[in-house]
């Protein structure tokens, strides 16, 4: 057949004008100018011959060579005095705080020869808040971050403490003082605040925090006379509501509450049995994503949705109902509303209605229905309430109205930065110009500091002393683990906040024995487990935390002192009762001061609360500003982990962007179908009047009508190197309803405009494509608990000459490899993935894993050993393809789109160790094999960056270097490898890899050698659990599990035994090491794909569900 | 005759006696001197005045009371301060801090040692004497004196050759001429030696091209294998590694063979960590407080260890400001993609310092002693067999490695067999 097509070059060729023909006959397009540069001359002038020219290349090149042969001379710089606790090689690990006004955890520092490199989870017995998310993980990174302010700045200068101390002093001697600070949930820090108020009388404290959780205080103090925040028990709870509540991801202690909703996920065929959860929202949550039943409503519903709840909740329990506007859109949802309610009732006090709007009214509603469904006590508490998210809404616009009417003569900040993160319509910044002298704490000078008289740097974190009370009854301290970085004599250095308020406030203590003095009279009292303070306080900083026996909540008042300005230390361990019983066992706390001791509880006006939780009217399109899992509230958005953290629901990375259902994407006319070769479209979003140009990211789950925008982007600062002009500001869009801060705004339009946004995903399929049986199995728990394995779980079985059907592990064409030692293995329980990231910041963390930035992403080169994979569910599979007569190729074209409202499940990916690698039998140069402990080994020395694994894998998981990322200078403000800072942060038993090898998990391997060492050395057999990969012990939800196979008393024994137990991609006999769990959802409907591979083999067209 | 031989047996025996007793008597003088080394010389000088932590004990005999109270002060000095002994309080005041307790430390022999040594005559200067050549320079120079380089001699056979072909050539020349002549014939051409090469070249053309492919392989090889030494200090022939000059003149034959000081005391991480560990210098303050000069260079090198610390030796302080930290430099070095740990071939392998890192007693410069390649690791992970027995980790290992090659004998299970030669278990 001859050529009928014909492909031209270009525009120029179809139009064939002479000057193409002409030019075509040249080899270059443009002519170069070879006449004159010879024609010159300079040239001849120069008396640079081509022989001189040779010689010169000649010996650099050799000089080169020479040079690159010798070693270099290698110094050894002992410590002067070794401190007795460092060895170097060997690693301490510090018991610590994390609170940073948004996020607590309590925490374990990695420390090597002194750096802090790595953040575990404390895991100590009974510990509440021992998870962590991605943004604590990363937050070791934070302590490198040369945007940190080295000194005080005054008036925008450098200047020495003195100085900074001088110019608050004269300030302070006149006027009123105001302290804005994010919630402070050390009680020291209060006390120390507190002495400063007692100093300069004319002091207020304000509390404002970014993202706002006001209304659940006032909520409290509508129903229950306290204005708490309560607690929260999700394991006890079988049935869950939650309205636009991220509770597993950013609601007020995520770490906690997944791990609490994790133990009703763990389910077996022995105990068929867990929560349901129904969610209602606008933008998919990480929540929303893993409900059993989700609706999407506009965000004008949500109260609508909380009203109807409650009333249909209130006709169930013969309660009083509320008058209001109860309509809703999405027909779904209104029936869910009613299964939902019917259920809650059935599991009265053991169920949860809980919701994230920050709204007085729906906060009332959702305490009248648990109260109603007699909840409290059993998965709410007031009485052993949360300290987390104090602030006051109102308060702050009361502030902001002082501050524009001159009457703050001082306003110091601390922890916070209004000027970035209030509603616009509060004028926040406008307000700060009206006052004369303005004290910032913050780390970096960021947009309020910018505006600051005076700037006295705080310590990072890690470097500080300080406390935390986050749960009436518990306290955590915080100790430093580093010097401070920038201290004399090279920089002025940093100083504490509660160092500096001490100072200005006249004391004559340094906070370290404030803080002693504070825990020897206030929390020393109510322990009862040590006799003496010394002890206490020594056990304490070991621990990092303690549960006091008499649960009070804590004194805020300043303390004695004695005539030379020392803390008088009266606390006196009165109630010596051991927390344990010689066996061990926990005995219950006393509680003292149970609610509602004698004080009678106000009157909930749940009407008044009905009107206001629908006060919102809705319009044609809501705009709901939403918080990501990896930037939060902003703090940490010159993170380079975090911002290249995909995020879980959209896959984005170093992006926030406007989410719309892809229904609504095609109606405004955007572009629809996002694949990395295919931009995004750029919108003009006018919010409140004010116009910016955002990209557009088709989500599904989206409420159509409605768009999502996440806040803590758009830092147009160029010292925040990583953040400057990455993305766009959100916070301004916040709306004051019922004088809180909301994320709800119905003053919106959009408009398309000719630009298009280059996006860059780590993730661009978004189905499975029906191969649900080999790579996603999941199951109905309905179909679960009444059928039996080979239904759901079905052996992957080929038909075999003489044999008959036979599983595809039996045909072999290898011999197995014997693994007489360990024979490490993991297990993924895909109930348990919640896809909250944190296991992809700590494997970053752990294994140097390099940032490449957005350029790089955008051509899938993230270098992430662990990803989590994301699917959404299609409405179109092959089996009602064939049933509509869709077409084959329509069926899958339509199965690659996800639903409007699609089910989704988190799969975390990393080399599966397959023993019969199929990356190792293609490397030319043996630089991946295997080891007889069945790790699948990658050796960077080897490596000659072939690729030809990479290619054969079919995991897709094996990562190449294609720069040297580590030194490459279009990396340098990314990569904290290039900064002198940055790099203290890697750790040194991982190597750094260079450009032009490939890289992948290895499994943590330098753990598990260090794992072996420990227990060699002590002559013991290895203990079960004593070793853990980083992402495992990362994971509050205990999905990943890892351990040595041969050990038949493991975890990971008994979990490879369990029925649920499965590996990916079987059929292709590449025997995976690590296994996955069948996901089940407790839903009545049964799951909607079909067998489709197994029947393939067999060769006849089975269908059933598997 | 008959007489003789027990005659001379019963002379020998006496002179064994003597010899014998003359050198327990010499054991017991030591004895003093090393504990007093040991236990005493941190905090004491003990044939000066100089004060370092304690008193010089010179003339201690006459100032302290006399009796058996030096014996009580030194095994227990608190218990005599408590007993309210006025000397011991004096003595107390003055130093300002109380002696350790050498209770159930030293037994009263080990004290009438040590105070033997005191009251003898202060110990001969080693450093008087000139210092002996070290063991290796002696032997090396012996070597030299003795062998030719093989390359200096191939050069001579290769210039005699080259005389002699000259010298035949013209022989032959003149000789080819002499026969023309006579025969009548003209003379050859005069052409020089290039021109007769290029010509016998070119009628030997297949045997030069085999000649030339082989010495070009050969130069290929000896270039492959250069690049095998690229980065490594050390000579496979002569068995010499790097041995650069140190900061200070350490030598680890005065501290770890004369003054008999364990490995592990300086180097004390080497049981812990992947690193053994460069001191830190308090630890060598530990002893360098007191001992303030040494046999070789006097106080020229130990002045350097207290310009690191601060110390003035005068004064006995410590200035915080004066601090200079060390650079030593690093003799052993592994490239930064392997990992190697110290404690691991140490406790677990029970393998001795002295088997990677030479005979260090007798150097008085560190030195390099193995090539440390992957090479000579893998060499020794063949060979080495792994301590399993009575170390429980290895116990299912062992039982399967058993199982597995049941009915072989002389089977070692090294290291190799339990995966020791694998990439990922140094390389990560």
């Amino acid at each position: 057949m001859s050529m009928s097509k014909k492909y031209w070059k270009g525009l120029p060729e179809l139009n064939n004008s002479p000057e193409f023909q002409e030019q075509s006959k040249n080899e270059f397009a443009e002519s170069l100018p070879m006449d004159e540069f010879l024609s010159s001359d300079d040239a001849e002038k120069s008396g640079t011959s081509r022989r001189d020219f040779l010689k010169v290349m000649g010996f650099s090149t050799a000089a080169v060579a020479l040079a690159a042969c010798e070693t270099p001379v290698i110094k050894s710089i002992p410590y002067l005095v070794k401190p007795e606790e460092v060895t170097p090689g060997v690693a301490n690990f510090y018991a610590t705080t994390f609170y940073d006004g948004h996020d607590y955890a309590a925490i374990l520092v990695k420390t090597r020869e002194g750096r802090p490199i790595k953040i575990e989870g404390n895991d100590l017995k009974g510990m509440a808040h021992s998870g962590t998310n991605a943004r604590v993980q990363a937050s070791v990174l934070g302590l490198y971050d040369g945007a940190r302010l080295r000194g005080p700045l005054v008036k925008g200068k450098d200047a020495t403490w003195k100085a900074a101390d001088d110019a608050v002093a004269a300030a302070l001697s006149g006027g009123a003082i105001r302290i804005l600070t994010s919630t402070i949930i050390s009680p020291s820090t209060k006390a120390v605040i507190a002495e400063f108020i007692a100093k300069y009388p004319n002091t207020e404290h304000v509390t404002y925090d970014a993202i706002s959780y006001n209304a659940l205080a006032k909520a409290n103090k509508n129903v229950w006379g306290k204005s708490v925040v309560s607690s929260y028990d999700f394991s006890k709870a079988k049935i869950v509501v939650g309205i636009a509540c991220d509770f597993l991801g950013n609601w007020i202690s995520g770490e906690e509450f997944s791990k609490q909703y994790a133990k009703n996920r763990k389910v077996s065929k022995e105990n068929p049995e867990m929560s349901q959860h129904f969610h209602f929202e606008s933008t998919l949550s990480l929540t929303g994503a893993n409900a059993d039943y989700r609706y999407a409503v506009k965000p004008s519903e949500l109260g609508k949705v909380t009203a109807a709840l409650y009333n249909e909740v209130a006709a169930g329990t013969s309660n009083a109902k509320v008058s209001a506007d109860e309509k809703i859109e999405n027909a779904d949802a209104v029936k869910a509303i009613k299964k939902a309610a019917a259920k809650l009732i059935e599991n009265k006090g053991k169920s949860l209605v809980v919701s994230g709007i920050n709204d007085e009214g729906i906060q009332t509603l959702v305490n009248g229905i648990n109260k109603m469904l007699d909840n409290y006590d059993k998965t709410v508490d007031v009485v052993n309430h949360l300290n987390l998210k104090q602030s006051d809404d109102k308060e702050f616009a009361e502030l902001i109205s002082e501050m524009a009417s001159g009457k703050v003569n001082v306003l110091m900040t601390y922890n916070c930065n209004p000027v970035y993160t209030a509603p616009a319509e509060l004028k926040f910044a406008e307000a700060i110009t009206k006052v004369p002298t303005v004290v910032s704490f913050s780390q970096v000078q960021d947009e309020t500091a910018k505006y600051a008289t005076v700037v006295c740097p705080d310590n990072h974190y890690l470097e500080s002393w300080g406390d935390a009370n986050p749960r009436r009854g518990w306290f955590t301290l915080q100790q430093p683990t580093i010097n401070p970085i920038f201290a004399q004599p090279r920089h002025e250095g940093t100083r504490q906040f509660q160092q500096s308020i001490l100072k200005w406030s006249g004391a004559k203590t340094d906070y370290l024995t404030y803080l002693q003095g504070y825990w020897n009279n206030s929390v020393f009292p109510n322990q009862g487990k040590f006799g003496d303070f010394a002890t206490f306080w020594a056990n304490a900083l070991h621990d990092g935390a303690v549960k006091t026996y008499i649960h009070k909540d804590v004194v805020i008042a300043p303390m004695a002192k004695d005539s030379t300005g020392k803390i008088v230390m009266t606390g006196s361990a009165n109630v010596v009762a051991p927390l344990f019983d010689s066996t061990g066992t926990e005995i219950p706390e006393v509680e003292i001061a149970k609610v509602a001791t004698a004080e009678p509880l106000p009157t909930p006006d749940y009407n008044k609360a009905a009107s206001m939780a629908t006060s919102v009217k809705g319009s044609g399109l809501e705009l709901f500003v939403y918080e990501k899992i990896g930037l939060g509230n902003g703090n940490y958005s010159n993170n380079p982990w975090l911002m290249e953290l995909p995020d879980p629901i959209s896959k984005v990375t170093w992006d926030n962007y406007v989410t719309m259902n892809p229904i609504d994407v095609k109606k405004l006319g955007f572009h629809e179908m996002l694949r990395q070769d295919i931009d995004g479209s750029v919108a003009e979003l006018t919010v409140n009047g004010v116009t910016i140009k955002v990209p557009v990211y088709p989500q599904p789950g989206q409420a159509v009508g409605s768009i999502g925008l996440a806040m803590g982007y758009g830092r147009n600062l160029s010292n925040l190197k990583v953040a400057n002009g990455v993305g766009v500001n959100a916070f301004g869009f916040l709306t004051i309803i019922n004088e809180t801060i909301q994320p709800i705004n119905t003053k919106v339009s959009i408009k398309t405009t000719s630009e298009t946004h280059r996006f860059a995903a780590t993730q661009i399929q978004h189905t499975i494509m029906g191969r649900e049986e080999f790579i996603l199995r999941e199951v109905s728990l309905k179909e679960f608990a009444a059928k039996d394995k080979n239904y759901w779980n079905a052996p992957v079985e080929i038909e075999v000459h003489g044999k008959g059907k036979t599983h595809v592990n039996e045909v072999d064409l290898w011999a197995a490899h014997p693994r007489p030692g360990h024979k490490w293995a993991m297990s993924i329980d895909l109930n348990l993935c919640f896809g909250c990231g944190a296991c992809v910041v700590a494997c970053t963390s752990e294994n140097n894993v390099a940032v490449v930035g957005k350029t790089e992403v955008s051509k899938s080169r993230d270098m992430h050993w662990l990803r989590i994979d994301r699917y959404y569910s299609s409405d179109m599979n092959t089996r009602k393809g064939k049933e509509e007569n869709v077409g084959y190729k329509e069926t899958y074209i339509e199965m690659e789109n996800p639903s409007a409202n699609p089910q989704v499940t988190f799969q975390p990916m990393m080399c599966q160790h397959c023993n019969h690698a199929p990356c190792e039998t293609v490397c030319p140069v043996l630089a991946t094999s295997h080891s007889t402990e069945g790790l699948n080994m990658m050796v960077y020395n080897r490596c000659i960056g072939t690729r030809y694994c990479a290619n054969n894998c079919p995991f897709k998981v094996r990562r190449f270097n294609w720069f040297n990322y580590n030194g490459n200078e279009w990396f340098k403000d990314v990569n904290p490898a290039q900064q002198e800072l940055g790099r203290m942060v890697l750790n040194p038993d991982v190597v750094v890899r260079s450009r032009g090898v490939m890289e992948k998990c290895s499994m943590c391997t330098q753990k598990l050698q260090a794992g072996k060492l420990v227990a060699k050395k002590s002559g013991m057999p290895l203990v079960d659990g004593s070793v853990k990969t980083a992402c495992q012990a990362a994971c509050s939800t205990d999905a990943i599990i890892f351990g040595d196979l041969n050990d038949t008393e493991s975890q990971i024994a008994k979990h490879r035994a369990d029925e649920r137990s499965y590996f990916l991609l079987e059929d292709v006999g590449v025997k995976p090491t690590i296994s996955y769990k069948v996901k089940v959802r407790n839903q009545e409907e049964p799951m909607k794909f079909e067998k489709t591979a197994s029947a393939k083999h067999e060769g006849k067209k089975e269908e059933k569900h598997s | 005759m008959k007489n003789l031989i027990p005659r001379f047996s019963a002379k020998a025996l006496i002179t064994i006696i003597l010899t014998l007793f003359a050198f327990t008597t010499q054991i017991f003088g030591q004895d003093g001197a090393k504990l007093f080394k040991a236990k005493c010389a941190t905090c004491h000088s003990s044939h000066t005045e100089k004060k370092i932590t304690g008193p010089g004990l010179k003339g201690i005999f006459d100032r302290a009371p006399k009796g058996d109270w030096l014996h009580k002060w030194i095994i227990n000095a608190e218990k005599v301060i408590k007993s309210g002994d006025q000397y011991a309080n004096k003595i107390f005041k003055e130093n300002g801090s109380v002696m350790t307790v050498f209770e159930g430390d030293l037994t009263d022999k080990d004290v009438d040692a040590i105070l033997a040594f005191v009251k003898g005559p202060a110990p001969v200067d080693p450093s008087a004497q000139p210092d002996p050549p070290t063991g290796d320079g002696a032997v090396a120079s012996a070597e030299k004196g003795m062998s030719i380089e093989p390359l200096y001699l191939t050069l001579g056979v290769i210039v005699i050759l080259l005389i002699l072909i000259g010298a035949f050539r013209s022989v032959r020349t003149t000789m080819q001429n002499a026969t023309n002549r006579s025969e009548g014939k003209p003379e050859n051409p005069d052409i020089t030696f290039a021109q007769e090469v290029k010509q016998w070249m070119a009628g030997h053309r297949r045997f030069v091209g085999v000649c030339l492919l082989i010495i070009g392989f050969m130069g290929m090889k000896s270039c492959w294998d250069a690049c095998y030494d690229i980065g490594v200090y050390y000579d496979w022939k002569t068995k010499k590694g790097y041995k650069p000059e140190q900061p200070i003149k350490f030598s680890h034959k005065l501290h770890a063979a004369d003054n008999e000081i364990a490995c592990q005391y300086c180097h004390s991480s080497v049981e812990k960590s992947r690193h053994a560990g460069i001191p830190s210098v308090n630890i060598c303050m530990n002893c360098h407080k007191g001992i303030q000069s040494g046999p070789q260079y006097k106080e020229k090198e130990i002045a350097k260890i207290y310009e690191a610390a601060g110390f003035d030796p005068k004064t006995s302080t410590y200035d915080k400001t004066k601090e200079s930290p060390l650079a030593w430099i690093k003799v052993h070095n592994l490239p930064d993609h392997v990992y190697f740990n110290h404690s691991q071939h140490v406790v677990v392998g029970q393998i001795k310092c002295e088997t990677c890192h030479g005979d260090v007693k007798a150097m008085t410069v560190a030195e390099q002693k193995n090539p440390l390649t992957m090479k000579w690791c893998i060499e020794c992970h063949r060979q080495t067999e792994v301590a399993m027995a009575g170390n429980a980790y290895y116990d299912r290992l062992h039982k399967a490695l058993k199982e597995k090659y049941a009915g072989q004998y002389d089977v070692k299970f090294t290291v190799e067999k339990i995966g020791g030669l694998e990439c990922g278990k140094c390389h990560y």
